[in-house]
């Protein structure tokens, strides 16, 4: 049967009082999703590496930073005009643009020429967007004013939590790499800290959802047992934060191998990602109503 | 000089002839709306409101999507009409996001509205390479206003339930409405301050 | 080099003609807007007139003649369409004609679409000069036209009515959406519509469902479907024995009222001249109706006269309403006893009989209150019924067509100034009842010809009261075509556009017809469901590629009415018709001389035309389409005002006068509030159809209107617990716009046009969940399939479907597998026809199925 121009989906939405958000996490959007992941985890891990004096971390600091950006590139309607991204006056989609501007030639000289002034000048730069990186995502959902569940000041804080613990999980699994002079299990336990705090995050934004408008309470309603549901717990709070947290507590007990600290870094990493999406997934427009009218049903 | 608009929820009868007038005079694409009818439901029968409820890009004074947008390809122009530079739009659709009011889409590919059977004519006239891979949205029909006419969406609504005008202008049609029949924003709290009023179905 | 133009023309996506504006550049059609010029629209267009660009530009349109090659017809069996050229098609559409012609021309069956009438004219005259009775509308006629139409004939010689949007102040709508969607006058309307709810009048609809009009409305007074005239007369019942209100000069000197009734509910007469009698007070004996100052007709009492005792039709009224109280009323359509009271005093309170305003220097009644009726109340067995007893409202307080009441469109008009053409007006007729100005069929509502045994496929001979019967259609035809002993059947079908499979009721049904007949010819702009029994599909101009002269003609079918101006539009085409399409009233043009009809044709066009002088038709010459256009405007207009000047100027408008607008009170015709002649007719048309075994129910003859039940009240198993029915959506005219790509992307947006409407609480007791796909069965074992939509907006016991889709086609693959065939659920017979005026039920019990 010949399928009409629209897509039922897209009209289906369009109608829907809740209208689901799909531009950032459907289609091509999973590559922002996968380029917000890269820069956060590139970001956190250049800058961990650099107190942790690992070199190795800011080869691949750079590497993940990189492919951010080509994934960032396979998700713009026109990527080829990426270079028009500077006016950082306002969007933080424009400061992150800046910050990989700042970061990707930093990091690369200070990668290649460690030493010398240039190489100083190079971390000076890719330090400062790695800084930049961390803190501008969280901002450009939380800019996002059309969906509630985003527009939040919560959610910068969030976002910077998992991108450092982001940094520690990519060194985790980078260990049985061949990582001297690095302490795996002081690197566990800060991990296992930030997924703690990073849970505690997540708990603190959800309740404070939970409690503001319609649409973000139809947003949580979507991220505990609608759309986002099975990203959510699987994703985001089995594999990136329960078996984390769990492991990283086996920790205390004794010491932990490294192919086991690494799987910890593997699944701190899924549940990165998977915050990330399910966050995305879950976001619903503010529905239009005439003035002074809430919808009428708000549960999923 | 401030271009907006007062929508009479009394007057509108849900007849789609803005939102497809707009389509005609701007030849948007499939599942692309600049002028939209969304009805709405609200009480319990017997005593159940169905409300028509028109809208557009309200050409926020404070527009969320020109604050956000990278290149600065979503501006303001002159009049306070809130428009895209199409070459400048880079397609990260971060204005859709903030756009509180569901006034933008993209337009992933050029596709026409008989699938697999080519574009018609008019598509071939109206459909612009460039408007692939870009968001798109209302420019309160700009260049006709420039030319002297109403847009689309107001010359053609039958019930004339969409006004357009100086809203700087107290003595203006939309500025009189506006403040007799007590015109609302939507979602006033959000700081956008829209040109776009809403007079009172009942 | 670039060309841009804007070229005046004429809409056709609905019947509502509205005027437009074409923007073609570069012999590209970019823009359609409303002609402000024109009063048709005022410059302003619904979502379908807009979206017209993509009706002329589908691809899927039909640009060669096709002829079947497979000679198996049924629903889903592909016709082996072969491209042959236009003279092999004409070749051999004439010599089956020619066959047909001179047999017995009765053989040829005319059907055509209600979505563009602009081949009404053509068709009507080519069946006349061919000699065919056999023509209708497809499911246009049999769902809205046989009921509303015929009464707004009788009482407000038009085909349709309105409320005085400029003076009302009360309108109480049954079933009707005027000024709030798609249909007759729709784009003014609404317009009109918008400024009486902004100045503030009281708009009660009356409707199983709450959109369009209703959900405009200051009140919305859910009905159960089809019991429309339990609520009006009980109305009337509190209006007339309650209230004691009534207009007894408009009673008495616009209507039967004071005619006298003898004991067997017919007139008294007068002796000599046949004439009824009225009781004159004032001279104490009666008298003519007609006499001069008769000034003090009698309403009430009783009187011995000619021997009989006699009562003015007036008390025969207020008695028989007696037994309609609105607890009865409650009863039969749910409406609450207390809310008819109050509505039946609101509306005998605000109608302030006696009260006059003075308009252009004239002084005339002023009753501002309407009681409107349309679709809804019509589209049932009992549609006479219905609406003969909301009507009644009107007429007790005297508010048709005077200022703030109900308008008909435009019974009258004295022409342009200049020419004083157009000119009509109704008139007097047999008993000093109301015969229409001008009408939009041959056959008016009044007189009542005298039944007579039916000679054609509608049976319409024995039902002078009806426009067009089921019998067309129905799955009894054979066997009540044999009982009447026709003396043919249909052997070639000639169609306009009409998709019958899908307009008239369930399908199978339909389709078994159309399969019985032998030669089936089909202008057409695609194929559809209906060319799956086609024979020949003749590529037609689309109505952008297309000429008429006469678009918006006549006025009482569809030109604003109430001030304001009238215009006489042109439809020219925008764009040249690509491929090989023609416009088919040229194509019939071409046939008439092939067949060798064309003195008929002539004569009959130069009546039906009215051309006149020098612009009659000869009757042995050949005209082109474009010179009888040409001819039929400068008879109106002037010899300067022919086709050129309307080609270059679109429209022409003139002012029009109070006496047009407000004509009740300067015209001397009555109307009947007692339907005497329907004893006439049930006498004479019953022996008719007994003689042919046909059951015959005298209760439908009663000059005085009740409830009847429809089908759909009389089916006693409860497991069918809901009442469906359709309506019209502002998005759709018929099943025709579905294929428009915009119009259905709007559908899809929309909650309700292509979902089937349930209350909220029956879809919660019945477990279902909004957007889940059911199944409706009705009582008969019919079933269409759709998706819920629950909703405050419907009666606890109603389902309403919008309009009429529900596509299978291949060939529309936009419109394919979209919305509801709600007509799928109906049944085509004769115990779903009206015995009176042969009107189909359209509301159907029904049940979700297990
Ligand atoms: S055209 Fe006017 S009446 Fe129709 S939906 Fe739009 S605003 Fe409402
Ligand atoms: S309505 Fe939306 S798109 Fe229009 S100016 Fe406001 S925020 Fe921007
Ligand atoms: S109401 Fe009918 S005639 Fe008027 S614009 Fe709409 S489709 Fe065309």
């Amino acid at each position: 049967m010949a399928r009409s121009a629209t897509s039922d989906r897209l009209l289906a939405d369009l109608g829907a009082t809740f209208r689901p958000q799909r531009q950032w996490v459907e289609g091509r959007g999973i590559w922002l999703i996968v380029g917000h992941f890269l820069s956060g985890v590139g970001a956190g891990t250049w800058l961990f590496s650099l107190w942790l004096g690992y070199r190795p971390g800011l080869g691949l600091a750079l590497a993940a930073v990189a492919l951010s950006g080509l994934a960032h590139l396979a998700f713009l309607g026109r990527g080829a005009r990426f270079w028009k991204m500077y006016r950082a006056r306002t969007s933080w989609i424009a400061r992150g643009f800046v910050g990989m501007t700042l970061f990707l030639p930093g990091a690369a000289l200070y990668v290649l020429r460690p030493g010398g002034a240039l190489g100083g000048l190079g971390l000076a730069l890719a330090t400062a967007g790695a800084v930049v990186l961390i803190v501008y995502k969280g901002n450009v959902y939380a800019a996002s004013k059309g969906v509630p569940f985003w527009n939040s000041p919560v959610l910068p804080i969030l976002y910077a939590t998992y991108a450092i613990r982001g940094g520690l999980a990519l060194l985790l699994v980078a260990l049985p790499l061949g990582g001297r002079g690095l302490d795996a299990h002081g690197v566990g336990f800060l991990e296992l800290w930030v997924a703690v705090s990073a849970a505690v995050m997540l708990g603190f934004y959800l309740g404070v959802m939970r409690s503001t408008n319609l649409a973000a309470q139809r947003s949580v309603a979507e991220l505990v047992r609608g759309r986002a549901a099975p990203a959510f717990y699987l994703g985001t709070v089995g594999v990136g934060l329960v078996v984390p947290i769990l492991v990283g507590a086996a920790g205390f007990a004794g010491p932990l191998s490294q192919v086991v600290l690494a799987a910890v870094g593997a699944t701190s990493l899924a549940g990165d990602f998977f915050a990330k999406y399910a966050i995305a997934k879950a976001g619903v427009y503010i529905p239009l109503m005439p003035a002074g009218r809430g919808p009428a049903a708000p549960a999923a | 000089m401030r271009y907006g608009m007062a929508i009479d929820l009394k007057r509108c009868i849900g007849c789609y002839g803005c939102q497809l007038s707009c389509k005609a005079e701007h030849g948007t694409p499939p599942g692309v709306f600049f002028a939209r009818v969304v009805k709405r439901e609200f009480g319990t029968f017997p005593n159940t409101q169905l409300v028509y409820l028109p809208t557009l890009c309200f050409h926020c004074t404070n527009a969320p999507c020109v604050d956000v947008c990278p290149t600065g390809a979503s501006h303001y122009r002159e009049g306070g009409v809130v428009d895209i530079t199409k070459d400048d739009c880079v397609g990260c659709r971060a204005c859709m996001q903030a756009c509180p009011y569901g006034a933008r889409y993209f337009n992933e590919t050029q596709t026409g509205y008989f699938p697999g059977q080519g574009l018609t004519p008019y598509e071939q006239k109206k459909y612009a390479a460039q408007n692939v891979g870009i968001v798109l949205k209302c420019n309160f029909c700009i260049d006709r206003v420039q030319a002297g006419l109403e847009p689309a969406c107001v010359a053609n609504c039958a019930a004339r339930a969409r006004t357009f005008g100086d809203l700087d202008d107290p003595h203006s049609e939309v500025s009189q409405l506006v403040r007799l029949r007590g015109g609302e924003q939507l979602q006033p709290e959000l700081g956008t301050r829209p040109n776009v009023y809403y007079l009172p179905p009942a | 080099m670039t060309t841009d133009q804007w070229i005046a023309s004429t809409c056709g996506l609905c019947y509502g003609t509205c005027s437009i504006r074409a923007h073609v550049v570069d012999d590209v059609l970019v823009k359609i807007e409303g002609n402000p010029e024109s009063a048709i629209g005022r410059g302003r267009l619904c979502g379908k007139g807009v979206a017209g660009i993509m009706t002329l530009y589908d691809p899927n349109r039909v640009n060669v003649p096709l002829r079947r090659t497979n000679p198996v017809k049924g629903k889903g069996v592909d016709p082996g369409w072969r491209e042959i050229s236009w003279d092999e098609a004409l070749d051999e559409v004439t010599a089956r004609l020619t066959k047909v012609h001179d047999d017995d021309p009765r053989k040829l069956f005319i059907q055509r679409t209600t979505t563009n009438t602009a081949i009404r004219a053509p068709m009507m005259m080519f069946a006349a000069a061919f000699g065919t009775p056999n023509s209708w509308a497809a499911g246009g006629g049999l769902h809205c036209g046989n009921g509303a139409h015929l009464i707004g004939g009788l009482y407000h010689a038009s085909w349709s009515l309105v409320p005085d949007f400029k003076h009302c102040r009360l309108a109480i709508y049954f079933g009707a959406s005027k000024g709030h969607g798609a249909g007759h006058v729709s784009c003014t309307n609404m317009q009109d519509a918008a400024d009486a709810r902004a100045r503030g009048m009281r708009l009660v609809v009356v409707d199983p469902m709450a959109n369009f009009a209703s959900a405009k409305a200051n009140e919305w007074v859910p009905i159960r479907p089809g019991t429309d005239a339990a609520l009006a007369l009980a109305m009337v019942d509190v209006i007339l024995n309650d209230l004691g209100v009534w207009d007894a000069e408009y009673l008495a000197q616009k209507t039967n009222a004071p005619y006298l009734i003898g004991p067997d509910g017919c007139y008294v007469r007068d002796a000599e001249t046949g004439k009824p009698l009225v009781w004159d007070a004032a001279r104490g004996h009666a008298v003519r109706y007609d006499t001069p100052d008769g000034a003090a007709l009698a309403l009430e009492g009783a009187y011995d006269v000619a021997g009989v005792r006699a009562r003015p039709a007036f008390v025969l009224l207020r008695e028989h309403v007696r037994q309609f109280s609105p607890e009865w009323a409650e009863r039969i359509s749910t409406v609450p006893a207390a809310t008819i009271r109050r509505l039946a005093r609101e509306f005998a309170t605000e109608a302030m009989v006696g009260s006059t305003i003075v308009l252009d220097g004239k002084r005339l009644p002023y009753r501002p209150v309407a009681a409107i009726y349309f679709r809804g109340s019509q589209g049932h067995k009992n549609s006479v019924y219905n609406c003969f007893a909301i009507e009644l409202l009107n007429q007790v307080v005297g508010a048709a067509d005077v200022v703030g009441g109900a308008l008909g469109f435009n019974p009258v008009c004295y022409g342009h100034p200049e020419t004083g053409k157009p000119w009509y007006e109704p008139k007097s007729g047999p008993d000093g009842l109301m015969i229409t100005g001008t009408w939009v069929a041959p056959h008016l509502p009044y007189p009542i010809s005298d039944p007579k045994h039916p000679s054609t496929m509608s049976l319409g001979g024995l039902f002078p009261l009806g426009m067009f019967g089921p019998t067309m259609a129905s799955s009894d035809q054979e066997e009540l075509w044999t009982k009447f002993g026709l003396p043919y059947r249909p052997e070639v079908m000639l169609n306009y556009g009409a998709n019958s499979l899908l307009s008239v009721g369930n399908s199978d049904t339909v389709a078994e017809t159309l399969a019985r007949i032998p030669f089936i010819v089909s202008f057409d702009i695609t194929l559809t469901e209906f060319s799956e029994f086609a024979d020949l599909v003749l590529p037609d101009a689309s109505y952008l590629e297309a000429l008429d002269s006469r678009p918006n003609v006549p006025f009482i079918f569809n030109h604003p009415a109430g001030l304001g101006a009238w215009s006489w539009p042109v439809r020219q085409p925008v764009v040249p018709p690509a491929g090989q399409r023609r416009s088919a009233a040229e194509v019939l043009i071409a046939l008439v001389d092939r067949l060798g009809i064309r003195e008929e044709f002539n004569a009959v066009a130069n009546t039906h035309l009215k051309l006149d002088g020098p612009h009659r038709l000869e009757f042995g010459t050949p005209y082109r389409h474009e010179e009888i256009c040409d001819r039929e405007l400068k008879s109106h207009f002037g010899a300067e005002r022919g086709l050129a000047w309307f080609k270059e100027h679109g429209v022409i408008s003139w002012p029009k006068r109070v006496e047009e607008v407000y004509w009740r009170a300067f015209l001397d015709v009555r109307v009947p509030v007692y339907w005497e002649f329907l004893i006439g007719l049930n006498r004479k048309a019953k022996p008719i159809a007994n003689a042919a075994g046909l059951d015959w129910d005298d209760a439908w003859y009663d000059p005085l209107p009740r409830w009847m039940p429809c089908p759909s009240h009389e089916v006693q198993d409860g497991a069918f617990d809901l009442w469906g029915f359709y309506y019209r959506d502002t998005l759709h005219t018929n099943s025709f716009t579905n294929e428009n790509p915009w119009l259905d992307e709007a559908s899809r947006l929309d909650p309700f046009s292509y979902t089937i409407a349930l209350n909220a609480a029956t879809g919660r007791r019945k477990g279902l969940r909004d957007g889940q796909p059911v199944t409706l069965e009705s009582p008969h074992g019919r079933r269409v399939r759709g998706r819920v939509h629950l909703t405050e907006t419907v009666h606890p016991e109603c389902v309403g479907i919008g309009g009429c889709a529900g596509h299978w086609a291949k060939t529309l693959p936009i419109a394919r597998g979209k919305g509801v065939m709600f007509n799928d659920l109906l049944e085509v017979d004769w115990a779903h026809g009206s015995p009176v005026n042969l009107n189909l039920d359209t509301c159907v019990k029904l049940r979700i199925a297990p």
